[in-house]
């Protein structure tokens, strides 16, 4: 009975992965691209907490171009092929929410209406709406947005909205 | 001479601002709620968050952008639990939850389609704080704390 157990335990043990690395300190905030080739985690470098990408099939480090400053990063959000990563970074004594699009390389603020500080974001599958956690007038509330302009990020073989 | 100087500045200027976000105006209206909201994860149609509830413990809501309403989420909810950390998937079916309920820490992956509720084990054994479920539902990346770290792990969950 007991082997059978441990035979369960080592089965489910299995069917995780860990990613550390050497030189690393904690690893926090994990996000999924749509089917999981991606994962996105905020590693303490250091001392310095900075995104760090990882291809999981190989386990390789991905360049993130042009997110060498701006440290403590948080939040990280995937859209479903890992084009586009958004996140929060610090700009002085603000937090600023900005989007990297991996296949431009262009890093772009954005910009909340006026009053409020992202907490905490969520970006939808295809890119186009995000769920950001503000902080307003001493309370945490929930809004949702629309980003303009921007390709949707679909799924292999999914029909074009 | 001035024209192009003019125009270059707000050029330069309109890049700084970045991309304006547009509010959904007619459905942040409906999830404002008095008091903190916290853990948003988007789904395709809709977005599932930790709001608090009517007896000022937190609960599991879903918003269906479809329908402009939220849905219930039978089972998923307890009065004696505190939800932590909360992400669904693209359909909106699967919610991955991280929850305190006794003293404990504990995974689960709930079904809505089923309104059902899967305990998920970690091994070796941790306490899991965030967690986030792949766009298509078939893996789960969570936070755990083992020995003093903070580890990330990401597991299937067919």
């Amino acid at each position: 009975m007991r082997r059978a157990l441990l035979l369960v335990l080592l089965l489910l043990a299995g069917c995780s992965q860990r990613y550390s690395a050497p030189g690393l300190g904690d690893q926090e905030d994990p996000a999924l691209s749509g089917n999981g080739r991606l994962l996105v985690s905020v590693v303490d470098r250091g001392g310095r907490r900075s995104l760090r990408l990882v291809e999981r099939s190989t386990g390789r480090e991905l360049p993130l171009p042009g997110l060498r400053q701006g440290q403590p990063h948080r939040s990280p959000s995937l859209s479903w092929t890992g084009r586009y990563l958004a996140f929060i970074r610090q700009r002085g004594t603000r937090p600023e929410a900005v989007l990297l699009d991996r296949l431009s390389g262009r890093l772009q603020p954005l910009a909340l209406p006026n009053d409020r500080l992202p907490e905490r974001l969520s970006l939808a599958p295809d890119g186009q709406q995000l769920a950001v956690q503000v902080l307003r007038r001493g309370q945490l509330d929930l809004e949702l947005f629309r980003l303009p302009g921007l390709e949707p990020d679909l799924p292999a073989g999914a029909p074009l909205p | 001479m001035r024209l192009a100087w003019t125009l270059l500045g707000l050029v330069l200027l309109s890049g700084c601002q970045g991309l304006r976000l547009q509010p959904l105006m007619g459905v942040n209206t409906r999830l404002s709620t008095p008091g903190d909201d916290r853990s948003p994860s988007m789904a395709r149609q809709g977005v599932v968050w930790i709001a608090p509830g009517p007896a000022g413990q937190h609960q599991v809501r879903w918003f269906d952008l479809a329908s402009g309403m939220g849905g219930p989420l039978p089972g998923l909810n307890r009065p004696d639990a505190q939800p932590i950390s909360v992400s669904v998937d693209a359909k909106g079916s699967r919610i991955a939850l991280v929850r305190s309920l006794d003293g404990r820490t504990e995974l689960l992956l709930y079904n809505r389609n089923l309104a059902s509720v899967r305990p998920l084990m970690l091994v070796p054994a941790g306490v899991p704080a965030r967690v986030a479920l792949s766009a298509d539902g078939q893996q789960l990346a969570v936070q755990v704390s083992r020995g003093g770290r903070w580890e990330v792990e990401v597991m299937r969950v067919p």
